[in-house]
């Protein structure tokens, strides 16, 4: 394995913010949107504003080798920060910023971070609550003083003040600092990321230079990045896929890092700077298709005929065209025509006209919804990837794109699966270890290198592309030995946009059954047009025409999994719709919004019952934790239905045409 | 408390409380032959939170009407920074640096939120008519400035992502936050809030609190709030009036009108909700 | 029959153009409509005044000639000299704003908090006595206006037309200015009504009379500059018309052909005002060359343009752009 040493010391971010710096001085490196106006910094402002904090970090006592905790969202001097730590020779150690005091408490102890750089007075509080259980913590900055002025300021910094320090510290402290980067290199730790991990404790990845520079190398060339290009940086900072895009590949390649104003004006932004370069997990590709039917439901008559005969056409021939297929001039004209009325408009109010690689990965997504922006002309791909891979495993050609797949590897990448099933990788990408556990570094990365995804699929023989299943642990058997793959069957599920989530159970039973969380908006519309009143979430989930439609939809879901002969036990007998949605500070969902299925099982074992043994509904009391972490219980009486099954059938000959 | 020196004092968490910003002298109102209001004194000092609290029908709402010159009182004088008030229309009021909210809402619909919040910044643009037909770049250079004052503002409350959204069309608690935002936006030397947190939920009154808090605080804005949720006032005010079937039965700090006996019998003990 | 299909097409462009006047009458009721609530019935009057002060000035007219004669027994008529347009227009400019400021004064002050019933029929009121005022001012006699709009025949559109189809388009001069200038009166209104501290006044006086005060809005100086800015509008109408076809007391009538505008754009909108008048205006001349003229015997341009209005008010009772109704459950 080759260092990124050949590409003239370009081994560590310093060094390539430098190049940056010096190569695409005046083009725009970060852009954010504050008070209604998007400012912007050049790569070389960039790299005068990650100097001034360095110097001033340095001159607060930040040691090599220490960890350095950043806990907000998503905005420049966060990646500033990331830089800056590492030109001391620290660490940082990005945290989900919807982590609350218990999960930020057990990451800063297990780092042993010194320093924490908090966004806003949220987060200071969240740290202080939690810091006289952390002897190793000592000083805390802060970006955003609102709020602030009462705070003891013993222990507490102001970014601005600390990067005031530093440009005029920078005199005393620029020969340790020089020091200190010539030291470093491509095997220097780069980034340590907690996976938030479906069970158990999170891991602290240990990520070096190489992992994520060799690999940002590779997937931006496979992608054909260049400097002009925008990305909007909105994902969580914790999370893997923002490191490489927003930091590796962003210093790989010298494009710009766009950040929002906040969470809720996300659509408005992306609307705003239009990316050329896009990451979405599944949900939100859903989420936006969702609200454009029901635009659609609500637009006049003209424009929903419009909408609906290009839509049709769009369907057709958009995806023919993207795949490089020949298409007939006349379709081509009509799809030009429809450009310009439907897909183009549409495009531009989705924020995604300026698109050239689009990405989702995390989730399976929709057949529909893949389609549904393929057709309108985006070029949105999958990729798969982990947070030990630093990201990519493999992911899909322009023109080689399907929804069921998830591509070929990506260049580096050797793959490989086992008897059991299980898919296995080897890649410059793969981690260093996991920090301060050597029992699982071990049992994840053998000693030749490979490592184990837990997921289970193939390489399909004539494509070379792989197909993941399911997660390998969670694919098991029934009492008849069938085979019960829930994440097929719930996948299937949530395609539908009333469902949101759902939960399907039947290891080690006879018949399968299944927990639904309704989709709000969807729904919630649907009852608006309907004239059905709901006061809240709960009563909404229990009405009867509710349940009526989720039916239906179990019941379509059933045929479709009948088709498969492998999977066909997994069919849907009965089902109950939850009083609540399911929520990561309930421990239900992982941060990145995956079910925990272990603590469903055990924290709904009651209603799990229910659904064998065959009563008609179920009384049950849920604990709740309420957004500022205090808890409250809600009572619910939850209606238990039937669906209608198909008899498995073998597979039937179809007349020989 | 009440007897805190005329020209002010610090609080135990730190803030400036100065001297008298407001006072009500001897204020009766009538509407026909029913007195809302009945012989009322009180005070307001320059930066602290002050509420008036009292069962429905009490008289608050009457007396912050009082204050913000929608209702004029058949006896008593309002003294305003130090100078006995004339009597004045609601606007001229408005244009004194006293801004208000109004319990029910009295939002312009039709406007979007940015819009709504820049007619908070009206009485400050100096601009008229012609100003604005000759001296067009003029104009535009106090519209930017004005909109700089409402972009802060609107970062305040956390309401970037309605900033175009049409007021009529969000939903009650975010109107509320819309409304203190236009408040705000006039930089008043007294806000006014009628009944800031009826009708939210418990998140909702939390954040609200927070916001007043927030603003009292950074911006020193002296509050002057009514409010029937008991728990709320206390835990924000400095001082407390407690008014019943329109006289002032209490007045000091939340923790001296929980001990006073009257206010117990009339408003603590007795439930008129 | 292509000869037919170009007459209707010319139909259609005279039809349009007479549209942008009806949209101006109606924009001078939607103006005040909107901030005040009021049906202002005299609008059209308003337009006749104006036209007929504006006449006043410009030829030098002696105000009340007739009174000042018959009491003191002179014969005064003209002060002899003539002014040029542009001074006798912002003259008139100025009455107009003072009409505002008594109308508010004498009038609209003392009825705050009335029924909107009663507020028309002080309007109506109004009217009457606004015609009387100005019968006594300026005389009953029909009068010739003349500001320097071009008129006649447009000799370009007349030869284009006619090299393409082979027949020429009459289209007035008049008309064609008309649509520029209200173009250009209703982009200034907007543009006021958006951009400037006063037009956000109005707009925030129009959606909420408590919240306007609240903000330290005063509502009279709000109502005497619509009524203002309305009594300008009914200028430009006022002058459009009588460069048309003279200054007379027929002019007061152009406020029935606003309302059939009114019924179809909405009461409230400005948007409503320009489309309602373009759709009426084009409507009733192409009913009339199409079906009026040849088989219903003529004239049928008022009757078709209430009937339009009528049946989109059964459909869409807050008109094409109006703010729709909704009482929400």
């Amino acid at each position: 394995m080759g260092t990124a040493a050949a590409d003239g010391q370009l081994d560590t971010f310093p060094r390539l913010l430098a190049r940056n710096a010096e190569k695409f001085g005046n083009k725009p490196a970060y852009r954010e949107k504050e008070f209604g106006i998007w400012q912007s910094w050049t790569w070389a402002e960039a790299r005068d504003e990650i100097e001034a904090l360095a110097y001033g970090l340095l001159d607060m006592g930040l040691n090599e080798g220490d960890h350095v905790a950043l806990v907000g969202r998503n905005r420049p001097h966060m990646y500033w920060s990331m830089v800056a730590a590492q030109m001391c020779g620290a660490v940082p150690v990005p945290i989900y910023q919807d982590s609350v005091g218990e999960e930020i408490a057990y990451v800063l102890d297990h780092c042993g971070a010194r320093f924490v750089i908090a966004q806003d007075q949220e987060q200071v509080d969240k740290v202080i609550e939690v810091k006289d259980r952390l002897p190793t913590l000592e000083e805390v900055i802060y970006l955003d003083k609102r709020g602030m002025r009462k705070y003891d300021h013993t222990h507490l910094r102001l970014f601005d003040f600390v990067q005031d320090e530093g440009r005029a510290t920078r005199d005393k402290g620029e020969r340790e600092m020089a020091a200190r980067l010539a030291k470093q290199d491509g095997n220097t730790t780069c980034v340590m990321l907690y996976t938030s991990g479906t069970t158990g404790r999170p891991k602290g990845v240990v990520l070096s230079n190489d992992n994520i520079i060799i690999t940002s190398k590779n997937s931006a060339e496979f992608d054909h990045l260049v400097p002009g290009d925008d990305i909007l940086a909105y994902l969580p900072m914790a999370w893997v896929g923002d490191f490489i895009f927003s930091v590796g590949q962003a210093y790989w390649t010298g494009f710009c890092v766009n950040c929002p104003e906040s969470a809720d004006t996300m659509m408005t932004d992306l609307r705003e700077i239009g990316p050329s370069y896009y990451f979405a997990p599944p949900r939100i590709f859903e989420t936006q298709l969702t609200t454009v039917m029901i635009r659609m439901e609500d637009a006049g008559n003209l424009k929903r005929w419009l909408f609906e005969r290009f839509m049709a056409h769009a369907k057709v021939v958009g995806p023919k065209l993207l795949d490089g297929e020949r298409v007939g001039a006349l379709e081509k004209l009509k799809y030009s025509l429809g450009n310009l009325l439907v897909y183009g408009p549409l495009k531009n109010t989705l924020g995604l006209s300026r698109i050239r690689v689009g990405y989702t990965a995390g989730e399976a997504i929709g057949p529909e919804i893949f389609d549904f922006y393929r057709s309108l002309g985006i070029n949105l791909k999958q990729l798969y990837g982990q947070t030990e891979a630093s990201v990519f495993i493999t992911q899909q050609k322009d023109h080689e794109v399907r929804a069921d797949t998830v591509g070929t590897p990506t260049p580096g990448v050797e793959l490989r699966i086992d008897d059991s099933g299980e898919v296995f990788y080897r890649s410059p990408g793969v981690f260093v270890k996991y920090f301060k556990n050597e029992e699982s570094t071990a049992s994840t990365k053998d000693a030749e290198g490979w490592v184990a995804t837990g997921d289970a699929g193939f390489i399909e023989p004539d494509t070379g592309h792989l197909r993941i299943i399911d997660r390998a642990k969670d694919v098991g058997k029934m009492a008849s030995g069938a085979l019960f793959a829930p994440k097929y069957v719930e996948n299937k599920l949530k395609f539908y946009p009333n469902i949101l989530e759902a939960v399907v159970f039947g290891a080690g039973r006879d018949t399968c059954t299944a927990f639904i969380n309704i989709d709000l908006t969807a729904v919630g519309n649907w009852a608006e047009r309907n004239n059905i009143a709901y006061a809240s979430y709960q009563e909404l989930a229990g009405h009867p025409q509710v349940l009526d439609m989720i039916q239906s939809h179990i019941a379509e879901t059933n045929e479709s999994v009948a088709r498969d002969e492998m999977l066909s036990g997994c069919q849907i007998h009965r089902f109950l719709v939850l009083h609540k949605e399911l929520d990561a500070d309930d421990g239900e969902l992982t941060r990145t919004r995956k079910v925990r299925r272990r603590i469903i099982e055990e924290k709904f074992a009651d209603l799990i019952n229910a659904l064998y043994d065959g009563s008609e509904s179920v009384s049950t009391e849920t604990e709740v934790t309420y957004e500022d972490g205090r808890k409250g219980s809600i009572k619910a009486t939850l209606e238990i239905r039937n669906v209608t099954t198909v008899e498995a059938r073998a597979p039937q000959a179809v007349a020989a045409e | 408390m009440l007897d805190q020196p005329a020209e002010g004092y610090v609080t135990e968490d730190g803030r400036k409380i100065g001297g008298v910003l407001m006072e009500m002298k001897n204020i009766t109102l009538r509407f026909g032959g029913v007195t809302a209001i009945k012989d009322i004194s009180f005070d307001i000092r320059e930066g602290e939170i002050r509420a008036i609290i009292g069962p429905n029908g009490a008289g608050k709402s009457s007396m912050l009407n009082v204050i913000s010159g929608f209702y004029v009182p058949q006896e008593g004088e309002v003294w305003f920074k130090g100078a006995k008030r004339a009597q004045m229309k609601p606007y001229q009021v408005a244009r004194q640096g006293i801004a208000r909210t109004f319990q029910n809402i009295a939002l312009f619909e039709g406007m979007s939120v940015l819009d709504n919040i820049m007619t908070g910044r009206l009485t400050h643009m100096k601009a008229n008519v012609i100003d604005q037909a000759v001296w067009w770049g003029r104009a535009q250079v106090e519209e930017t400035e004005n909109r700089e004052k409402v972009e802060k503002i609107i970062d305040f409350l956390e309401i970037q992502n309605i900033r175009k959204t049409p007021v009529g069309r969000l939903p009650y608690g975010l109107k509320k936050r819309v409304e203190l935002a236009r408040a705000l936006a006039a930089e008043p030397m007294l806000l006014l809030l009628d009944e800031p947190m009826a009708g939210m939920n418990v998140e909702e009154k939390e954040d609200m609190s927070r916001f007043i808090l927030d603003v009292n605080d950074e911006f020193g804005t002296t509050i002057a709030l009514i409010e029937h949720d008991m728990g709320v006032v206390m835990d924000l005010s400095d001082r407390v009036v407690v008014m019943d079937y329109g006289k002032k039965i209490g007045d000091g700090t939340p923790g001296e009108v929980r001990a006073n006996q009257d206010v117990i019998d009339a408003y603590l003990g007795v439930s008129h909700d | 029959m292509p000869d037919q299909l170009l007459f209707a097409m010319e139909v259609t462009l005279n039809g349009l153009m007479a549209g942008v006047m009806y949209a101006l009458v109606a924009l001078g009721f939607v103006l005040i409509f909107k901030a005040s609530g009021i049906f202002n019935y005299a609008q059209g009057v308003m337009a006749l005044f104006a036209a007929m002060t504006l006449v006043g000035i410009q030829k030098g007219q002696v105000p009340f000639a007739h009174l000042i004669n018959a009491v003191f027994g002179t014969n005064i008529h003209y002060f002899g000299w003539e002014l040029p347009a542009i001074l006798a227009i912002l003259l008139t400019v100025i009455v107009m704003i003072g009409f505002a400021w008594l109308v508010n004064k004498l009038v609209l002050r003392h009825l705050v908090n009335q029924e909107p019933i009663i507020l028309f029929m002080a309007t109506i009121g109004l009217a009457y006595f606004l015609e009387g005022v100005a019968d006594l001012m300026w005389g009953a006699e029909i009068k010739k206006l003349d500001v320097g709009l071009p008129q006649g025949l447009n000799a370009t559109i007349d030869e284009v037309t006619f090299n393409l189809f082979g027949y020429g388009f009459f289209i007035d001069n008049l008309d064609i200015a008309a649509t520029v200038i209200a173009a250009v009166l209703v982009t200034g209104l907007v543009i006021f009504s958006q951009y400037t501290k006063q037009g956000r006044a109005l707009r925030a006086v129009a959606d909420d009379h408590q919240a306007a005060l609240s903000v330290g809005i005063s509502l009279n100086f709000i109502w005497v500059l619509v009524w203002a800015i309305a009594g300008f509008v009914a200028l430009v109408a006022g002058i459009m018309w009588g460069a048309k076809s003279g200054v007379q007391f027929s002019l007061s009538l152009i406020a029935l052909k606003a309302l059939p505008v009114l019924m179809l754009g909405g009461f409230t909108s400005i948007p409503g005002a320009i489309v309602g008048g373009l759709i009426i205006g084009m409507g009733e001349q192409l009913f009339e060359f199409l079906i009026g003229q040849p088989f219903l015997g003529g004239a049928t341009q008022n009757w078709f343009a209430y009937v339009l209005a009528l049946v989109f008010l059964v459909f869409r009772p807050q008109g094409l752009f109006g703010e729709r109704i909704i009482e929400r459950v």
